[in-house]
Protein backbone atom coordinates (compact mmCIF):
# COMPACT_ATOMS: atom_id res chain seq x y z
CA UNK A 1 0.00 0.00 0.00
CA UNK A 2 1.10 3.22 -1.02
CA UNK A 3 1.62 5.98 1.79
CA UNK A 4 -1.24 8.73 1.80
CA UNK A 5 -0.15 12.38 -0.17
CA UNK A 6 -1.62 15.45 -0.46
CA UNK A 7 -0.56 18.25 -2.77
CA UNK A 8 -0.25 21.94 -2.23
CA UNK A 9 -0.87 24.03 -5.24
CA UNK A 10 -0.20 27.99 -4.70
CA UNK A 11 -2.19 29.56 -7.65
CA UNK A 12 -2.96 33.31 -8.47
CA UNK A 13 -6.16 32.75 -7.66
CA UNK A 14 -5.90 30.84 -4.14
CA UNK A 15 -4.52 27.90 -2.25
CA UNK A 16 -6.09 24.50 -3.89
CA UNK A 17 -5.26 20.72 -1.87
CA UNK A 18 -5.02 17.64 -3.84
CA UNK A 19 -5.18 14.21 -3.10
CA UNK A 20 -3.02 11.58 -4.86
CA UNK A 21 -5.52 8.05 -5.18
CA UNK A 22 -4.55 5.06 -4.98
CA UNK A 23 -4.25 3.73 -8.93
CA UNK A 24 -2.90 0.31 -10.04
CA UNK A 25 -3.42 1.74 -13.56
CA UNK A 26 -0.91 4.38 -13.50
CA UNK A 27 1.63 3.62 -10.96
CA UNK A 28 3.76 5.26 -8.93
CA UNK A 29 7.08 5.37 -10.55
CA UNK A 30 8.21 8.19 -12.05
CA UNK A 31 8.73 7.49 -15.71
CA UNK A 32 4.86 6.07 -15.19
CA UNK A 33 3.62 9.33 -13.28
CA UNK A 34 5.63 11.16 -16.03
CA UNK A 35 3.76 9.15 -18.41
CA UNK A 36 0.20 9.88 -16.97
CA UNK A 37 0.43 13.41 -16.28
CA UNK A 38 -0.07 14.50 -20.05
CA UNK A 39 -4.05 12.83 -20.17
CA UNK A 40 -5.95 14.87 -18.06
CA UNK A 41 -8.72 11.59 -17.85
CA UNK A 42 -5.47 9.56 -16.53
CA UNK A 43 -4.39 11.76 -14.34
CA UNK A 44 -7.72 12.71 -13.06
CA UNK A 45 -7.88 9.19 -12.01
CA UNK A 46 -4.95 9.58 -10.00
CA UNK A 47 -5.46 13.19 -8.73
CA UNK A 48 -8.63 14.50 -6.95
CA UNK A 49 -8.97 18.40 -5.75
CA UNK A 50 -9.27 18.47 -1.68
CA UNK A 51 -10.12 21.82 -1.37
CA UNK A 52 -10.12 25.18 -3.22
CA UNK A 53 -9.82 28.63 -1.26
CA UNK A 54 -9.76 31.67 -3.32
CA UNK A 55 -8.31 34.66 -2.40
CA UNK A 56 -10.70 37.10 -1.06
CA UNK A 57 -9.73 40.31 -3.12
CA UNK A 58 -6.34 41.52 -5.16
CA UNK A 59 -4.65 42.61 -2.02
CA UNK A 60 -4.70 39.32 -0.30
CA UNK A 61 -3.43 37.49 -3.03
CA UNK A 62 -0.77 39.84 -3.59
CA UNK A 63 -0.22 39.17 0.63
CA UNK A 64 0.20 35.94 0.39
CA UNK A 65 2.73 35.88 -2.97
CA UNK A 66 4.88 37.85 -1.37
CA UNK A 67 4.04 35.13 1.84
CA UNK A 68 4.50 32.47 -0.23
CA UNK A 69 7.60 33.02 -2.06
CA UNK A 70 9.38 34.26 1.43
CA UNK A 71 8.38 30.55 2.62
CA UNK A 72 5.98 32.31 5.28
CA UNK A 73 3.36 30.52 6.58
CA UNK A 74 0.47 33.19 7.44
CA UNK A 75 -2.92 32.55 9.12
CA UNK A 76 -4.90 32.25 6.21
CA UNK A 77 -2.91 29.14 4.86
CA UNK A 78 -2.23 27.43 8.29
CA UNK A 79 -6.49 27.75 8.56
CA UNK A 80 -6.49 26.46 5.32
CA UNK A 81 -4.42 23.18 5.65
CA UNK A 82 -6.03 22.55 9.09
CA UNK A 83 -9.24 22.48 8.08
CA UNK A 84 -8.92 20.22 5.51
CA UNK A 85 -5.54 17.96 6.31
CA UNK A 86 -6.47 15.05 9.06
CA UNK A 87 -5.21 16.01 12.07
CA UNK A 88 -1.68 15.27 13.51
CA UNK A 89 -1.94 13.17 17.04
CA UNK A 90 0.45 14.35 19.67
CA UNK A 91 3.24 11.65 20.24
CA UNK A 92 2.39 9.38 16.99
CA UNK A 93 3.77 9.39 13.50
CA UNK A 94 1.05 10.70 10.43
CA UNK A 95 0.47 8.54 8.25
CA UNK A 96 0.59 10.88 5.27
CA UNK A 97 2.77 13.29 3.29
CA UNK A 98 1.80 16.97 2.02
CA UNK A 99 3.81 17.21 -0.79
CA UNK A 100 4.87 21.53 -1.86
CA UNK A 101 7.04 22.58 -4.62
CA UNK A 102 9.02 24.63 -1.92
CA UNK A 103 11.08 22.79 1.06
CA UNK A 104 11.14 25.97 2.39
CA UNK A 105 8.16 26.43 3.11
CA UNK A 106 7.66 23.30 3.86
CA UNK A 107 9.32 23.07 6.53
CA UNK A 108 7.87 26.59 8.05
CA UNK A 109 4.06 24.26 7.18
CA UNK A 110 5.64 21.83 9.38
CA UNK A 111 6.63 23.84 12.14
CA UNK A 112 3.34 25.98 12.12
CA UNK A 113 1.09 22.89 12.00
CA UNK A 114 3.20 19.70 12.48
CA UNK A 115 1.93 18.61 9.26
CA UNK A 116 4.84 16.40 7.21
CA UNK A 117 5.68 17.83 4.46
CA UNK A 118 8.02 16.35 1.58
CA UNK A 119 9.30 18.06 -2.19
CA UNK A 120 10.92 15.31 -4.12
CA UNK A 121 10.64 14.45 -7.71
CA UNK A 122 7.21 12.57 -7.56
CA UNK A 123 5.64 15.46 -6.06
CA UNK A 124 7.17 17.64 -8.20
CA UNK A 125 6.36 15.96 -11.36
CA UNK A 126 2.30 15.88 -9.66
CA UNK A 127 2.29 19.41 -9.20
CA UNK A 128 3.64 19.81 -13.08
CA UNK A 129 0.49 17.83 -14.07
CA UNK A 130 -1.19 20.01 -11.73
CA UNK A 131 -0.14 23.08 -12.97
CA UNK A 132 -1.17 21.73 -16.52
CA UNK A 133 -4.63 20.85 -15.66
CA UNK A 134 -5.15 23.64 -12.87
CA UNK A 135 -8.42 24.95 -14.28
CA UNK A 136 -10.20 22.16 -15.34
CA UNK A 137 -9.92 20.76 -11.47
CA UNK A 138 -11.66 23.95 -10.44
CA UNK A 139 -15.57 24.26 -10.99
CA UNK A 140 -16.15 27.60 -10.22
CA UNK A 141 -13.55 28.68 -13.29
CA UNK A 142 -14.44 29.86 -16.72
CA UNK A 143 -12.22 29.90 -19.18
CA UNK A 144 -9.22 32.89 -19.06
CA UNK A 145 -10.43 33.30 -15.29
CA UNK A 146 -7.16 31.36 -14.24
CA UNK A 147 -4.85 34.01 -17.07
CA UNK A 148 -6.24 37.17 -15.42
CA UNK A 149 -6.22 36.27 -11.77
CA UNK A 150 -2.29 35.73 -12.83
CA UNK A 151 -1.97 39.20 -15.54
CA UNK A 152 -3.63 40.83 -11.79
CA UNK A 153 -1.02 39.84 -9.66
CA UNK A 154 1.95 39.41 -12.50
CA UNK A 155 1.32 43.92 -12.26
CA UNK A 156 0.82 44.33 -8.83
CA UNK A 157 3.77 41.86 -7.65
CA UNK A 158 5.80 43.47 -10.43
CA UNK A 159 4.93 46.73 -9.71
CA UNK A 160 5.57 46.35 -5.89
CA UNK A 161 9.24 45.41 -7.21
CA UNK A 162 10.23 48.40 -8.55
CA UNK A 163 8.38 50.52 -6.08
CA UNK A 164 5.89 52.18 -7.90
CA UNK A 165 3.01 54.10 -6.23
CA UNK A 166 0.34 51.62 -7.16
CA UNK A 167 -1.91 54.84 -7.48
CA UNK A 168 0.65 57.12 -9.53
CA UNK A 169 2.10 55.45 -12.32
CA UNK A 170 4.72 58.33 -13.14
CA UNK A 171 5.61 58.69 -8.92
CA UNK A 172 8.91 56.29 -8.46
CA UNK A 173 9.79 56.03 -4.97
CA UNK A 174 13.32 54.81 -4.43
CA UNK B 1 -0.47 58.38 -33.47
CA UNK B 2 2.95 58.99 -35.66
CA UNK B 3 1.85 57.95 -39.47
CA UNK B 4 2.78 54.65 -40.93
CA UNK B 5 5.79 53.92 -43.52
CA UNK B 6 5.14 56.53 -46.57
CA UNK B 7 3.66 54.91 -49.61
CA UNK B 8 1.25 52.33 -47.45
CA UNK B 9 -0.46 51.70 -51.19
CA UNK B 10 2.46 50.51 -53.01
CA UNK B 11 3.63 48.21 -49.87
CA UNK B 12 2.36 44.57 -50.06
CA UNK B 13 2.28 42.15 -46.87
CA UNK B 14 2.72 38.74 -47.21
CA UNK B 15 2.67 36.20 -44.23
CA UNK B 16 6.15 34.46 -43.29
CA UNK B 17 6.69 30.85 -43.43
CA UNK B 18 6.39 31.18 -39.82
CA UNK B 19 3.07 31.94 -38.82
CA UNK B 20 2.34 35.20 -36.96
CA UNK B 21 5.28 36.91 -39.01
CA UNK B 22 4.83 38.65 -41.88
CA UNK B 23 7.20 40.84 -44.64
CA UNK B 24 6.43 43.85 -46.30
CA UNK B 25 7.45 43.30 -49.71
CA UNK B 26 8.22 47.29 -51.29
CA UNK B 27 11.62 49.27 -51.92
CA UNK B 28 13.18 47.43 -49.01
CA UNK B 29 11.95 44.06 -47.24
CA UNK B 30 11.06 44.06 -43.94
CA UNK B 31 9.91 41.79 -41.15
CA UNK B 32 6.33 42.89 -39.46
CA UNK B 33 4.12 41.33 -36.53
CA UNK B 34 0.48 42.19 -37.02
CA UNK B 35 -0.07 44.87 -34.34
CA UNK B 36 -2.12 44.15 -31.45
CA UNK B 37 -3.25 47.27 -29.99
CA UNK B 38 -3.34 49.28 -33.75
CA UNK B 39 -2.36 53.08 -33.59
CA UNK B 40 0.40 52.72 -30.95
CA UNK B 41 3.98 51.82 -31.57
CA UNK B 42 5.95 50.64 -28.65
CA UNK B 43 9.79 51.71 -28.87
CA UNK B 44 9.21 53.95 -31.93
CA UNK B 45 8.84 51.56 -34.63
CA UNK B 46 7.17 52.32 -37.47
CA UNK B 47 4.04 50.68 -38.15
CA UNK B 48 2.25 49.97 -42.15
CA UNK B 49 -1.14 50.08 -42.43
CA UNK B 50 -2.50 47.87 -45.26
CA UNK B 51 -6.21 47.01 -46.96
CA UNK B 52 -7.26 43.26 -46.88
CA UNK B 53 -10.45 42.95 -48.24
CA UNK B 54 -11.68 46.46 -47.04
CA UNK B 55 -10.61 46.38 -43.62
CA UNK B 56 -7.52 48.26 -42.35
CA UNK B 57 -4.49 46.15 -40.91
CA UNK B 58 -2.17 47.56 -39.35
CA UNK B 59 1.38 45.96 -38.96
CA UNK B 60 4.84 47.05 -36.59
CA UNK B 61 8.28 46.43 -38.84
CA UNK B 62 10.71 44.43 -36.46
CA UNK B 63 13.98 45.36 -36.23
CA UNK B 64 16.84 42.15 -36.36
CA UNK B 65 18.97 44.31 -34.82
CA UNK B 66 17.14 44.83 -32.22
CA UNK B 67 15.35 41.79 -31.60
CA UNK B 68 17.58 37.83 -31.39
CA UNK B 69 14.36 36.26 -32.15
CA UNK B 70 13.59 38.39 -35.12
CA UNK B 71 17.30 37.96 -36.56
CA UNK B 72 17.12 34.32 -36.28
CA UNK B 73 14.12 34.43 -38.13
CA UNK B 74 16.01 36.37 -40.88
CA UNK B 75 19.00 33.92 -40.63
CA UNK B 76 16.48 31.33 -41.81
CA UNK B 77 15.62 29.24 -38.90
CA UNK B 78 14.12 25.79 -39.37
CA UNK B 79 11.15 26.52 -36.55
CA UNK B 80 10.32 29.08 -33.95
CA UNK B 81 7.55 27.45 -32.26
CA UNK B 82 6.39 30.96 -31.56
CA UNK B 83 3.23 31.10 -33.10
CA UNK B 84 -0.65 32.32 -32.80
CA UNK B 85 -2.29 30.53 -29.48
CA UNK B 86 1.11 29.55 -27.93
CA UNK B 87 1.80 30.47 -24.12
CA UNK B 88 5.75 31.50 -23.95
CA UNK B 89 7.64 31.61 -21.06
CA UNK B 90 9.96 34.85 -21.91
CA UNK B 91 13.37 35.19 -19.83
CA UNK B 92 15.35 38.38 -19.91
CA UNK B 93 12.39 40.40 -21.13
CA UNK B 94 14.41 43.65 -20.90
CA UNK B 95 12.09 46.71 -21.35
CA UNK B 96 9.79 44.45 -23.26
CA UNK B 97 10.12 45.30 -27.34
CA UNK B 98 10.96 42.18 -28.21
CA UNK B 99 8.57 40.44 -26.00
CA UNK B 100 5.82 43.20 -27.97
CA UNK B 101 6.51 41.48 -31.18
CA UNK B 102 6.20 37.94 -29.35
CA UNK B 103 2.72 39.39 -27.73
CA UNK B 104 1.67 40.01 -32.15
CA UNK B 105 2.98 36.63 -32.73
CA UNK B 106 0.86 34.64 -30.12
CA UNK B 107 -1.55 37.27 -30.42
CA UNK B 108 -5.10 37.63 -28.09
CA UNK B 109 -5.53 33.42 -27.98
CA UNK B 110 -1.55 33.41 -26.52
CA UNK B 111 0.18 34.41 -23.36
CA UNK B 112 3.40 35.58 -22.90
CA UNK B 113 4.72 35.86 -19.23
CA UNK B 114 7.58 37.95 -19.20
CA UNK B 115 10.33 37.99 -16.98
CA UNK B 116 12.69 40.67 -16.43
CA UNK B 117 14.76 40.94 -12.98
CA UNK B 118 15.92 44.94 -13.44
CA UNK B 119 13.79 47.44 -12.36
CA UNK B 120 14.36 50.34 -14.31
CA UNK B 121 14.08 47.48 -17.55
CA UNK B 122 10.91 46.31 -15.33
CA UNK B 123 9.04 50.04 -15.44
CA UNK B 124 9.11 50.06 -19.14
CA UNK B 125 7.51 46.06 -19.46
CA UNK B 126 4.81 46.69 -16.56
CA UNK B 127 3.72 49.79 -19.33
CA UNK B 128 4.52 47.93 -22.64
CA UNK B 129 1.88 45.13 -21.10
CA UNK B 130 -0.77 47.57 -19.76
CA UNK B 131 -1.81 48.09 -23.30
CA UNK B 132 -0.92 44.21 -24.83
CA UNK B 133 -2.98 42.56 -22.20
CA UNK B 134 -1.74 38.84 -23.52
CA UNK B 135 1.49 39.70 -21.33
CA UNK B 136 1.91 39.16 -17.52
CA UNK B 137 5.12 41.30 -16.32
CA UNK B 138 7.15 39.40 -13.81
CA UNK B 139 9.88 41.37 -12.45
CA UNK B 140 11.96 39.48 -10.61
CA UNK B 141 14.90 36.97 -10.70
CA UNK B 142 14.96 33.98 -13.32
CA UNK B 143 17.21 32.05 -11.85
CA UNK B 144 14.38 32.04 -8.51
CA UNK B 145 11.40 30.22 -10.86
CA UNK B 146 9.61 29.40 -7.53
CA UNK B 147 9.52 33.04 -6.69
CA UNK B 148 7.43 33.33 -9.74
CA UNK B 149 5.56 29.75 -9.80
CA UNK B 150 1.65 31.29 -8.23
CA UNK B 151 2.15 33.56 -11.60
CA UNK B 152 2.74 31.29 -14.28
CA UNK B 153 0.77 28.53 -16.15
CA UNK B 154 2.33 25.74 -17.94
CA UNK B 155 3.63 26.82 -21.43
CA UNK B 156 4.40 25.73 -25.04
CA UNK B 157 7.90 27.45 -25.05
CA UNK B 158 10.37 28.96 -23.28
CA UNK B 159 12.62 31.58 -24.56
CA UNK B 160 16.00 32.84 -23.07
CA UNK B 161 17.92 36.11 -23.42
CA UNK B 162 19.54 35.94 -20.45
CA UNK B 163 22.70 36.80 -21.01
CA UNK B 164 24.59 34.88 -18.04
CA UNK B 165 26.59 32.59 -17.74
CA UNK B 166 24.70 29.90 -15.89
CA UNK B 167 22.22 30.31 -18.88
CA UNK B 168 21.88 26.81 -19.30
CA UNK B 169 20.59 25.91 -15.60
CA UNK B 170 18.28 28.98 -15.77
CA UNK B 171 16.52 27.87 -18.97
CA UNK B 172 16.72 24.20 -17.18
CA UNK B 173 15.36 24.74 -14.22
CA UNK B 174 12.71 26.82 -15.47
CA UNK B 175 11.47 23.87 -18.06
CA UNK B 176 11.52 21.58 -15.00
CA UNK B 177 8.67 24.00 -13.31
CA UNK B 178 6.79 25.29 -16.72
CA UNK B 179 7.55 23.71 -19.69
CA UNK B 180 5.29 21.23 -21.16
CA UNK B 181 6.46 17.82 -21.84
CA UNK B 182 7.16 17.86 -25.74
CA UNK B 183 7.69 21.48 -25.09
CA UNK B 184 9.95 23.91 -26.89
CA UNK B 185 13.24 25.87 -26.09
CA UNK B 186 14.30 28.60 -27.89
CA UNK B 187 18.00 30.00 -26.45
CA UNK B 188 19.99 32.81 -27.61
CA UNK B 189 23.14 32.20 -26.23
CA UNK B 190 26.02 35.29 -25.96
CA UNK B 191 29.66 33.48 -25.90
CA UNK B 192 31.23 35.82 -24.19
CA UNK B 193 28.90 36.25 -21.30
CA UNK B 194 29.51 32.47 -20.80
CA UNK B 195 33.20 32.32 -21.13
CA UNK B 196 35.61 34.90 -23.30
CA UNK B 197 38.59 32.76 -22.85
CA UNK B 198 37.91 30.26 -25.91
CA UNK B 199 36.31 30.49 -28.95
CA UNK B 200 32.59 30.86 -29.58
CA UNK B 201 32.16 27.92 -31.67
CA UNK B 202 33.82 25.92 -28.26
CA UNK B 203 30.82 27.69 -25.78
CA UNK B 204 28.36 26.98 -28.10
CA UNK B 205 29.36 23.32 -27.85
CA UNK B 206 29.61 23.22 -23.96
CA UNK B 207 26.44 24.71 -23.22
CA UNK B 208 24.80 22.42 -25.97
CA UNK B 209 26.17 19.82 -23.53
CA UNK B 210 24.71 21.20 -20.42
CA UNK B 211 21.41 21.39 -21.72
CA UNK B 212 21.16 18.17 -23.11
CA UNK B 213 22.01 16.71 -19.27
CA UNK B 214 18.77 18.69 -18.37
CA UNK B 215 16.42 16.67 -20.98
CA UNK B 216 16.44 19.80 -23.03
CA UNK B 217 17.36 18.21 -26.72
CA UNK B 218 18.78 20.39 -29.05
CA UNK B 219 17.57 20.20 -32.41
CA UNK B 220 18.96 23.16 -34.53
CA UNK B 221 22.08 25.90 -33.86
CA UNK B 222 21.97 28.86 -35.87
CA UNK B 223 24.70 31.91 -35.77
CA UNK B 224 22.70 35.41 -35.22
CA UNK B 225 25.36 37.33 -37.91
CA UNK B 226 25.73 39.53 -39.35
CA UNK B 227 22.75 40.46 -36.90
CA UNK B 228 24.78 40.08 -33.79
CA UNK B 229 28.58 39.19 -33.31
CA UNK B 230 29.39 35.87 -31.20
CA UNK B 231 26.04 34.99 -30.67
CA UNK B 232 23.73 31.44 -31.68
CA UNK B 233 20.43 30.87 -31.26
CA UNK B 234 19.65 27.00 -30.02
CA UNK B 235 15.99 25.38 -30.37
CA UNK B 236 14.93 22.28 -29.42
CA UNK B 237 12.74 20.11 -27.78
CA UNK B 238 12.01 19.21 -23.80
CA UNK B 239 11.59 16.01 -22.83
CA UNK B 240 11.25 14.51 -26.26
CA UNK B 241 9.22 11.21 -26.93
CA UNK B 242 11.84 7.98 -26.37
CA UNK B 243 12.60 6.73 -29.51
CA UNK B 244 10.61 3.55 -29.99
CA UNK B 245 12.72 0.48 -30.90
CA UNK B 246 12.66 -0.43 -34.57
CA UNK B 247 10.46 -3.24 -34.66
CA UNK B 248 12.12 -6.85 -36.11
CA UNK B 249 9.39 -8.70 -38.17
Amino acid sequence: RMSQLYLLFESASGYALFERLESEEIGQTLPEVQASVQDLSKFGRTIKLKAFIPFKSAAHALENINDVTEGIVNDHLKEFLELNLPAVKPGKKPKYQLGVSEPKLGGAITEATGFPCASNDLTEELLRGIRLHFDKFIKQFKPGDLEKAQLGLGHSYSRAKIKFNVNRSDNMII
Amino acid sequence: GRPGMKGGSKVVVEPHRHEGVFIARGKEDALLTRNLVPGESVYGEKRISVEDNGQKVEYRVWNPFRSKLAAAILGGVDKIYIAPGMKVLYLGAASGTSVSHVADIVGPEGLVYAVEFSPRSGRDLINMAKKRTNVIPIVEDARRPEKYRMLVGMVDVVFADVAQPDQARIVAINAHHFLKNQGHFVISIKANCIDSTVDAAVVFAKEIEKLKVEQLKPQEQLTLEPYERDHAVVIGTYRPPPKTPKKTA
